[in-house]
């Protein structure tokens, strides 16, 4: 009597283990990014935040084309742009809208978008490295929506493979490392775009 | 019985000799250090050091861990030096010193020092040398095997397994004062780590990367004191 009681709990727990090992593991991005320490422009920039960035995630399928890993970025580049932008600006307001960019009275609305993003996991590369690589879109325009400046920038990020890590762990890394890269290259590089230089000595 | 107790004493004896050599081979990691001064140095007791890893190759990154280790040594005992956390350090730079935008040759940290902020901040730390550590720990030379088998009655494993660790790291001391590459310290360590497995693994492990950093931080810390 008392081995059946036990007899369909471990059933399920063998179930339910078995399941947990085919699913799709989910990987939201959390990091923390510090303050550039740059000379700010004076400017004063709405920054608009596209759906499609907010809810921004890749799903890197296995060789078998199952759902491996469903990699969440969309909140942390989110977290990034509310770090860097203020160091960069004069003043930045977020809004919701691109109609409300003309009430905010800015120079520039900003909207950055993801194109593309890029996972590579050791067990597939044979390297010892996690490695992730974003390509975006960004946007300048002024309030009145005119078109001031469109660019790409890449970013890439990785980590070495560690004994005592996880998967999970791993590509959250290399994603911070990844969206480090991004501020540092779009804080730097933003005032040398050829269409935002011309901008700026107009102003 | 006691012919079976003499056999029995003698597989022990036979094992024990055969682990306490390995222990002592175990033990034996070579290190090489490579000393190529170009300028004088010396620090002032108000004045730090920052050891920061170089990450820009595609293939591996020089490791946190062994970053901290070199710095977590040349700030203890005699002629201990202040050494500036990497990450703080890196952090409060931040955007000039990440992997992309880290200075490659003394010309750039030359550029980076004409922004203010840079400066500032390289000011407030009161940092007077930066030191690029540069490499990996390989393992190569890998054999042997170990079979592990679980049943009812127990479990165990049973077989050898061997490899060898292979660690190399070049340290680029940059004098912020004169903006100079004042000299370079490479290290270069050996050893051979076993694994019999008798029942239950016994791992030999030759510490061949915490020999690098221990040697390497010795002479660091005499370098940049001037010793």
């Amino acid at each position: 009597m008392s081995s059946r009681k036990f007899r369909i709990p471990l059933a399920a727990l063998l179930g339910l283990a078995f399941l947990v090992g085919c699913g799709v593991s989910t990987v939201t991005i959390e990091g923390s990014f510090p303050t550039p320490n740059i000379s700010k422009l004076p400017l004063n920039v709405a920054v608009y935040y596209d759906q499609s960035l907010r809810d921004f995630a890749y799903m890197e399928y296995s060789e078998t084309g199952a759902e491996e890993f469903n990699v969440q970025s969309g909140q942390s580049h989110i977290a990034l742009f509310n770090a860097v932008l203020p160091a960069m600006f004069d003043d930045v307001v977020v809004i919701d809208s691109l109609d409300d960019a003309v009430a905010a009275e800015v120079d520039a609305v900003f909207t950055p978008l993801i194109e593309e993003f890029q996972l590579a996991l050791p067990m597939k590369t044979k390297l010892d490295v996690y490695e992730v690589w974003i390509k975006y879109n960004m946007r300048l325009a002024t309030a009145e929506g005119d078109y001031i400046a469109d660019w790409v920038l890449t970013s890439y990020g990785k980590t070495p493979t560690e004994t005592f890590r996880s998967t999970e762990a791993a590509i959250n890394d290399a994603a911070v490392v990844a969206l480090r890269d991004l501020a540092s290259s779009f804080s730097l590089s933003f005032s040398q775009v050829p269409e935002v230089r011309d901008w700026l000595a107009q102003l | 019985m006691i012919e079976f107790m003499e056999k029995w004493h003698g597989r022990t004896v036979f094992g024990a000799s055969l682990l306490v050599a390995l222990a002592l081979l175990a033990g034996c990691t070579s290190t090489t250090i490579d000393e190529f001064r170009q300028g004088e140095t010396g620090i002032a007791s108000d004045e730090a050091v920052v050891i920061l890893g170089r990450r820009q190759a595609s293939d591996y990154e020089t490791r946190s861990e062994f970053v901290q280790c070199v710095g977590d040594r040349m700030a203890r005992g005699e002629g201990a030096i202040n050494v500036v956390p990497e990450q703080e350090f890196v952090d409060a730079m931040f955007p000039w010193f990440e992997p992309r935008t880290a200075p490659l040759r003394t010309r750039d940290l030359e550029q980076l020092m004409a922004e203010n902020v840079v400066a500032e901040k390289m000011s407030e730390f009161g940092i007077r040398y930066i030191v690029w550590l540069d490499g990996f720990t390989e393992t190569t030379e890998r054999g042997g095997s170990i079979s592990c088998t679980i049943g009812p009655g127990g479990g165990g494993c049973f077989g050898f397994g061997t490899w060898e660790d292979d660690a190399n790291f070049d340290a680029r001391v940059w004098d912020v004062g004169s903006l100079t590459n004042v000299g370079t310290i490479n290290t270069d360590a050996t050893g051979q780590s076993y694994l019999p497995a008798l029942v239950v693994p016994i791992p030999l492990i030759a510490r061949v990367e915490a020999n690098a950093c221990s040697r390497l931080a010795t002479q660091l810390k005499d370098f940049v004191n001037g010793s």
